[in-house]
């Protein structure tokens, strides 16, 4: 794993890298097993109590279930200090937490890119604050 | 003036007028104004009945301002027809009207736990077309549609778009030009998604019968619904960061929701229909409505297609405007706009694209997260 001290996510509670993986934070509700990402937005199922929902790390490693090239800069408030289009967008499947997460996809070989295979999740680094920490997101790249 | 520097009550004047217009209606009979709110237009644009109601002169009656993303103007119909159905008023007026900003449509808010549209503007990239980049990817794999049959919905709506006097594009398309017009996101092309788009359209609904008399073909509203994302859905909704894995519901489960309350209210079905007008946000969206809304089986839209089975002149007319892809889309008119087209299809106002002995359309929209209308109606 890269060096993350001096790191810091552009908005908190949505990665971890505390374990010394880096994975994202989600909720699971006890009472209906639906897993939640970001952690605060609830998916209950109808009808249920909403009693024991607790915070849980995803696993780090999940299986690429779709995937797009964006060909434009997206516009503001995103921002990152170097040109990263064309970049790949991937939905990347936990299969036990039933949970398909949205991500930057970090490889530059976007034509290796296949439906299926084992990804895992990484930072992506955004640009440089005030601070001097380096403002990250989440993002995931393939397993070599 | 210029179109430029016109404001959103510009464009409502202009649509209301029209309508009164063509109904042959006198402001005064308004009993209920029903408007769509214009959420970048400030107090004005959030007060928009208010605003409408002091350029034609203010009667005292109940305005209600309303939001329901893309299906705003959904929202808006349904309320006019159902404060008629009600007996609250004989005559109620429904508009919406929309001043796009330039270029993609961005976050509106800072809170990122209350606003998860904070975070995938933040930190996720993820303009609104990767979604439907995302499933369009998806339904390749398990469908088989291919980047012609994606092509073909714009070479189709092109068509249509030239002959629609209406039309924002009115330039027709080849299959080579649109296959060969850039990725925005691999699969879509941009010729294959539809832009943002100024607009305003508005719709008068009644019972009086003098009044009905006195309209150039009056059409009926059999059935005006709205739905909302049921649980298990899998699709992957604008704003959001993840969505299930496994299905449980059907994909756009919003607008299945509404078409189906449409089609139980008005006893009327797929089959029925002769003129259908989808939003065709993408060329995605025109596949997997046909599907969505009953009109094939999942994964039969893409021959549908090929067949010919959804042009004018087959049992089911699909977006004979042009669509979406030809007039771009204006949040809050939207959906009016498109009970507008069905309904002049069924008045035979339909010129070079007329659906020929259409009776029944319906008007299917969609919205952000889990927003959507659908409308039927007959002669
Ligand atoms: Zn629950």
């Amino acid at each position: 794993m890269e060096n993350m001290a001096n790191k810091v996510a552009r908005i908190p509670n949505l990665v971890d890298w505390s374990t010394g993986e880096v994975r994202l934070m989600s909720a699971k509700c006890n009472s209906c097993g639906t897993h939640f990402f970001p952690k605060e937005h609830y998916q209950h199922r109808p009808g249920c109590s909403r009693e024991g929902v607790e915070d849980v790390l995803l696993p780090q490693k999940g299986k690429l279930a779709s995937y797009t090239i964006q060909y434009y800069p997206c516009p503001a408030p995103f921002k990152t200090e170097k040109k990263i289009t064309p970049y790949g967008i991937g939905l990347i499947e936990f299969e036990e937490e039933k949970i398909q997460v949205t991500g930057i996809i970090t490889e530059t070989d976007l034509k290796s890119l296949k439906l299926g295979m084992e990804m895992e999740t990484t930072i992506l680094e955004m640009f440089t604050n005030e601070e001097k920490q380096q403002v990250v997101t989440w993002a995931f790249r393939a397993v070599k | 003036m210029g179109f430029s520097e016109k404001v959103f009550s510009d464009f409502a004047a202009v649509a209301v007028e029209g309508a009164l217009k063509d109904a042959n209606i006198e402001w005064k009979k308004i009993q209920a104004i029903m408007a769509g709110i214009f959420i970048y237009g400030g107090n004005a644009g959030h007060l928009s009945g208010q605003y409408l109601e002091s350029i034609f002169g203010e009667t005292g009656v109940p305005v209600v301002n309303v939001y329901n993303a893309c299906a705003t103007g959904s929202a808006a119909i349904r309320m006019a027809y159902n404060s008629v159905a009600a007996g609250e008023t004989d005559t109620a007026l429904a508009f919406g009207a929309d001043v796009s900003p330039k270029g993609f449509l961005t976050a509106k808010s800072d809170n990122a736990v209350q606003d998860r549209d904070v975070i995938r503007w933040k930190m996720g990239g993820l303009p609104n077309p990767i979604y439907w980049a995302l499933e369009c990817r998806k339904r390749m794999e398990k469908y088989g549609t291919t980047e012609e049959d994606l092509a073909l919905v714009k070479v189709l709506m092109s068509e249509y778009g030239a002959k629609n006097p209406d039309a924002r594009f009115k330039k027709p398309y080849t299959m080579e030009e649109v296959l060969n017009s850039v990725y925005v996101c691999d699969p879509l092309r941009l010729y294959e998604i539809c832009p943002v788009s100024t607009g305003a359209a508005a719709v008068i609904v009644t019972a009086d019968k003098e009044l009905i008399s006195k309209a150039d073909k009056a059409v009926k509203i059999n059935a005006t619904t709205m739905g909302s994302s049921i649980y298990g859905d899998p699709t992957i909704r604008i704003s959001a960061l993840s969505c299930p894995a496994v299905a449980e519901a059907p994909m756009l489960s919003e607008s299945y929701s509404a078409s189906r309350q449409a089609y139980e209210k008005s006893g009327i079905g797929p089959d029925d229909i002769d003129v259908l007008e989808l939003p065709d946000n993408s060329s995605w969206h025109y596949l997997v409505y046909l599907e969505t809304c009953g009109f094939c089986k999942e994964g039969e839209a893409d021959k549908m297609l090929r067949d010919g089975m959804t042009k004018i002149g087959a049992k089911l007319a699909v977006n004979p405007s042009g669509g979406f892809s030809s007039h771009g889309e204006a949040l809050s008119a939207q959906a009016l706009w498109q009970v507008i087209e069905c309904a002049n299809q069924l008045r035979g106002r339909g010129g070079a694209r007329q659906v020929e002995g259409a009776k029944v359309a319906m008007a299917q929209t969609y919205g952000l997260m889990g927003n959507s209308g659908t409308t039927i109606l007959t002669l």
